[in-house]
């Protein structure tokens, strides 16, 4: 073996790296190592912040617990923040989810059709819209009569649709994206055997891809959990869990009004509440970020390896 | 100019004055071309020759192409395959298609060679289970992969997910097989394996085959056509397409002179 090489060997260059890669290696490399501790330290700071900050109002009770004292908040938790924001998530994907799909399946299905380019133009503008003119828009479709005379007041539904509006154009980019990253071959083999699109979409394409809408619908979810300004127009607030969704009393509370309303009270009993809020908010938010990929990782049976 | 081949062969597609086009690009120009029933027919040439395009044609995968168009005959059993009443769906289920890199489903391998059957309404188990075998047998998989069904396609090797492929497009029972360059990403063992393959279906089925590999086409085709610049040059016997061809391209091309 060595013989066979031997000729070649002479003309060759000194083994190992040159001292100009070596440097640029490293260079890229801390680079990177930077940019990494960069992008993470945000998320590790909010947790330590909102901890230290936090910590005298956590326990069980804060979660499970409606907020009581003067000024309200003083004492009891965060339980109408909580159950305000899975009611407006609930809302919000149940306009957004089955809206926000189908117009993903219609843009890859279609995509290339004029009507589909348009449609891609104007979600994509949505998703630039600030989220105080959806709140603003919000409040005059659904919570006054000067829309469309729904005068559903400031509400658990007014504010759950706006929301869900917000959410569209996410599921549906994502979606869209999704279902392209899905390899043509795969669905031309289908078609090939003379499967109809439909069958397709239904067999292949929405499996392959529910990762990925998965992604897109969590993602959607989460901005909405964090919303603030729209829910200022069109539900505010609410100390307790209401027995309606429309009407004077049909708002609800929210984890990140809640956040908001605290942090602005002149108290300090109160500034470590929203804190403590804060991390409640966090720590969801990362639950069902795992929860989404432990459900991806169930649906890779027959995954392609990578 | 009619271009045929051995008229005692029955002529199960045959394309008339076909012309295909991308937007303003011209793919075929005017081919004229049978393909004859229960042979194997391959259609060799250069990259952008239109041979693909040709086959893509046959089973109207081009239709899902934006600004694809066609203009000429193309027929199946003397019946348009472009004509007015003619379902592409069903016309799919007639002439099956294997395409150059294996793409079997996120499923199992028993789900694979089945989903042909489930989309056209399939239910009963026993019958779908006995197609499923026959069609892995007859697709010489059967043995390496009967004791796991339920496993993943993507468990196998390219050279088996290739054959997984093939009996998948078998299990629909389709009269014709359109063969997309189906060994180009094989190793040599496994394309050996899928020509063998090719011998024993040709009984049964009608088999067109796109090859980037002459050898290849020599070596299992009955029929060779040459296409070039979007245009048939010449469609005859393969061993006297490879011996004795009429057309000084052909010869060129067969040669190694270009492409």
């Amino acid at each position: 073996m060595q013989g066979r090489w031997a000729v070649a060997e002479p003309q060759r260059p000194a083994k190992g790296l040159t001292l100009y890669r070596r440097i640029r290696n490293f260079v890229l490399g801390s680079l990177t190592g930077i940019a990494f501790l960069v992008a993470v330290t945000p998320l590790l700071a909010i947790i330590y912040v909102a901890y230290d900050r936090g910590k005298e109002a956590l326990s069980l009770s804060f979660v499970t617990t409606m907020p009581s004292g003067f000024p309200v908040g003083i004492e009891g938790g965060v339980l109408n923040g909580i159950a305000g924001s899975v009611i407006l998530i609930v809302l919000a994907s149940l306009l957004s989810v089955p809206v926000g799909v189908w117009a993903g399946l219609y843009l890859w299905d279609q995509g290339h059709t004029r009507l589909a380019g348009a449609t891609r133009l104007l979600s994509d503008l949505l998703l630039g819209v600030p989220s105080v003119i959806w709140g603003v828009v919000g409040y005059y479709v659904f919570s006054t009569n000067t829309g469309f005379g729904f005068h559903w007041g400031f509400s658990g539904l007014a504010a759950g649709l706006t929301l869900g509006f917000i959410m569209i154009p996410i599921v549906t980019r994502v979606t869209e994206q999704a279902l392209r990253d899905v390899p043509r071959s795969y669905i031309e083999g289908a078609l090939a055997l003379g499967a109809t699109r439909f069958q397709v979409m239904r067999d292949l394409a929405i499996p392959a891809a529910i990762t990925g809408i998965g992604t897109g619908i969590l993602l959607g979810v989460l901005n909405v959990l964090g919303q603030t300004a729209p829910l200022v127009f069109t539900n505010y607030y609410n100390t307790g869990i209401p027995h309606s969704l429309v009407g004077s009393n049909g708002s609800v509370g929210d984890l990140a009004m809640q956040i908001f309303i605290y942090i602005h009270e002149p108290s300090k009993a109160l500034h470590v509440k929203a804190m403590a809020a804060a991390l409640v908010l966090t720590v969801i938010v990362l639950l069902l970020d795992m929860g989404i990929r432990l459900l991806s990782w169930g649906s890779r049976r027959y995954a392609r390896k990578a | 100019m009619e271009q045929s081949v051995s008229e005692a062969v029955a002529r199960k597609i045959e394309v008339r004055e076909f012309s295909a086009f991308y937007g303003k690009t011209q793919a075929l120009k005017s081919v004229n071309f049978a393909i004859p029933e229960k042979r194997i027919t391959a259609m060799i040439g250069p990259s952008g020759c239109g041979k693909s395009t040709f086959l893509r044609s046959l089973n109207r995968m081009n239709d899902f192409i934006p600004g694809f168009r066609m203009e000429g005959a193309a027929l199946l059993d003397g019946e348009e395959i472009y004509g007015p009443g003619v379902n592409p769906v069903l016309l799919r289920q007639r002439i099956g298609m294997v395409f150059q890199k294996p793409n079997p489903f996120q499923m199992s391998i028993y789900e694979n060679v089945a989903y042909g059957l489930r989309i056209q309404g399939v239910k009963a188990h026993s019958l779908v289970s006995d197609i499923v075998e026959k069609s892995l047998r007859a697709a010489a998989l059967w043995d390496e992969v009967k004791d796991r069904l339920k496993g993943s396609a993507f468990s196998l090797s390219g050279g088996q997910q290739q054959r997984l492929c093939i009996a998948r497009a078998l299990a629909v029972e389709p009269e014709v097989i359109l063969l997309d360059e189906p060994a180009s990403a094989l190793d040599p063992i496994s394309t050996a394996r899928i020509e063998e393959l090719m011998q024993d279906l040709k009984d049964r089925y009608t088999i067109a085959i796109v090859t980037h590999n002459m050898q290849q086409a020599a070596r299992v085709s009955d029929y060779t056509a040459f296409f070039l610049d979007g245009a048939l040059v010449e469609v005859g016997e393969t061993t006297r397409i490879f011996t004795n061809p009429d057309d000084s391209r052909t010869e060129d091309y067969i040669t190694g002179r270009f492409g």
